[in-house]
């Protein structure tokens, strides 16, 4: 998969006013649809690296926690019980190690010390990001495939 | 064009860039510490990025949290600044191999400017004058009694990879070379990696000039006169003029063609700038090349009536040099105001409650400071460059006085009261000074 040919085609559906484009060639199907203002990047097994999606990071974290929530539904919790997991570094956060793959937590998992969370991917790089406390996913803070920025809080673990 | 450039830099020069960049119509994208939130580069920035905590290896000096900024923004170029990774040949090699432009040199100009002995020997080689000295590294003590021997006291022991001001160390007497070859070893290898020195004859009376480069990638280079740099204290620049009093026209060109000669010699590209050392005979010898913009750049604009980032940017993009030469008019000088702790041992912290620029005719301000500022002594105490422009030297020095009059900073203890000692001084006005400015004062 030519990178670039690819970033070609997201700037394309970028400036257009599609909301999907589908392209099937020798046996690779590529399809980039636009759910309102971010574009999700579907890409075909074994990618390994897949192109992060063109997104404004904000550099208030307080506005980033204001953003639409993508998992959860209750809204309530008690902070003084949560441990905001934080992002060590810049990159993609990922919530599995694959497309296909199932995430390697949910809202609802119980996670102990060393519970692999996420992957950040930094220059080609995946970092596993491991949990540093023991408890219960009660939000994720980001999109799968979305990038993010040191110390945006990626997920909300409630402690017993 | 690029469409989007990332500023691997805070503070006033990535301000300065983001400036250029917006009258150039390209997009930004600022790179941040935790401890620069607030900071004006992150606010005029179209993109900003938290990168890491506030310590600079983990921030502004941290390559892979950079380029993966670079990737997560689809910026397409990447400019260092003038300080931080500006002369890093690997970040410059990673922005390679990451398909992202370095605003800047080729990794390879980089390296080979980075070893100053092996360069010095380079600068030798194509027939231009050096600084008379040991023809080898320094390996003990013998070997540098044999320079003192030849050249007398003082002399001026070198860090292969010295820069900044750092890595030099200059001996008056016998007794104190075994010491001082020892401290500069250690300390070499602690900040340079590289505990390799060599020695050279101590030039008496020396001026201080930079000569401006830039250099297009189809091999055109220009030099835009000189920079004098003269009044330093602890080897670090404080004060400089352009043009400098010292040169008369047939200096000027001599020296701006043996800029042009080197730069050529290692086919430069870019803006660089080629440091020279001039005795009151006015033998001038060539001393290093710095591969980045620096500091002091803003002077040359306001005689040349150029934006030096611009033409960074624009080389970087494949551009060629502009035919036209401008053509240089008055007088221009530079004031690096920095926050000082009372305590001279301690680093400057505090916050600054009341910051008022100077204004008016032929004031240009480069700064990132406001009321509410705070100092970190994690980062240089840059408060404000004033940078003044008239139409001669006197009239310059009389609007750099007025500047530091009018320029209020309160909260933090400032370095102004030393400029306008300097601008004030006789010996300042008639030119009457060397590098050993503060030492005979």
């Amino acid at each position: 998969m030519d990178l670039n040919y690819l970033k070609k085609l997201i700037k394309m559906l970028d400036s257009s006013n599609l909301s999907e484009i589908e392209i099937e060639e020798e046996g690779t199907k590529i399809r980039l649809s636009k759910p309102k203002q971010k574009i999700a990047t579907q890409l075909p097994t074994q990618i390994i690296t897949p192109y992060p999606s063109i997104t404004n990071i904000n550099p208030q974290p307080a506005e980033i926690k204001e953003k639409p929530e993508p998992t959860t539904s209750t809204e309530e919790f008690n902070m003084s019980k949560i441990f905001e997991v934080k992002a060590p570094m810049v990159g993609t956060f990922y919530r599995s190690p694959s497309p296909e793959a199932k995430p390697y937590v949910d809202v609802g998992s119980t996670v102990k010390e060393g519970t692999l969370l996420c992957i950040i991917e930094a220059m080609k790089l995946m970092n596993e990001i491991e949990s540093e406390v023991g408890g219960k996913i009660v939000k994720i803070l980001v999109e799968n495939g979305q990038p993010v920025e040191y110390n945006q809080v990626l997920f909300y673990i409630e402690k017993p | 064009m690029f469409n989007k450039i990332l500023i691997a830099n805070r503070g006033e020069i990535a301000l300065r860039i983001i400036r250029t960049c917006m009258e150039m119509g390209i997009k930004t994208v600022a790179v941040y510490s935790t401890a620069d939130k607030n900071a004006l580069h992150v606010r005029f920035a179209d993109e900003a990025v938290c990168i890491g905590p506030p310590e600079p290896e983990e921030s502004y000096l941290n390559i892979p949290r950079i380029i993966a900024t670079a990737e997560i923004t689809n910026a397409e170029a990447i400019h260092p600044g003038d300080g931080y990774l500006a002369e890093n040949a690997e970040f410059a090699e990673i922005c390679f191999d990451s398909k992202l432009v370095f605003i800047g040199p080729d990794p390879t100009m980089i390296k080979s400017t980075e070893n100053k002995f092996l360069f010095k020997q380079h600068i030798k080689n194509i027939g231009l004058p050096v600084i008379p000295g040991s023809e080898d590294y320094i390996k003990n003590h013998k070997d540098a009694e044999q320079i003192i021997e030849q050249f007398g006291f003082p002399v001026v022991l070198k860090s292969a990879y010295g820069r900044e001001g750092m890595g030099i160390s200059i001996i008056h007497r016998i007794e104190d070379l075994e010491k001082a070859m020892q401290n500069l070893r250690e300390k070499s290898q602690k900040i340079f990696g590289n505990n390799q020195i060599y020695i050279e004859k101590f030039i008496k009376g020396a001026r201080h000039i930079g000569i401006q480069i830039l250099g297009d990638k189809s091999g055109n280079i220009v030099h835009l006169g000189e920079r004098d740099c003269t009044i330093q204290r602890n080897n670090k620049k404080l004060l400089e003029e352009c043009p400098s009093p010292f040169l008369d026209i047939t200096l000027r060109e001599q020296m701006g063609n043996d800029a042009i000669m080197l730069a050529k010699s290692i086919k430069y590209t870019g803006a660089g700038t080629v440091e020279f050392l001039i005795d009151p005979d006015k033998n001038f010898y060539v001393t290093e090349m710095n591969t980045r913009l620096q500091a002091e750049h803003p002077i040359t604009e306001e005689v040349f009536h150029i934006d030096i980032v611009k033409e960074q940017i624009r080389i970087a993009n494949g551009n060629r040099l502009l035919k036209k030469k401008t053509i240089p008019t008055g007088h221009s000088i530079e004031c690096r105001i920095f926050a000082e702790s009372p305590d001279k041992d301690k680093l400057p912290t505090g916050t600054i409650t009341t910051y008022h620029p100077p204004g008016g005719n032929g004031i240009r301000i480069d700064s990132s400071c406001y009321s509410g500022f705070v100092i970190n002594p994690l980062n240089e105490p840059l408060i404000a460059k004033i940078i003044v422009i008239a139409g001669d030297r006197e009239s310059a020095i009389k609007r750099m006085l007025r500047s530091l009059d009018e320029f209020i900073v309160e909260g933090v203890n400032t370095n102004k009261s030393i400029f306008k000692k300097i601008l004030t001084d006789p010996k300042f006005k008639s030119y009457n000074y060397d590098t050993e400015y503060f030492e005979t004062q």
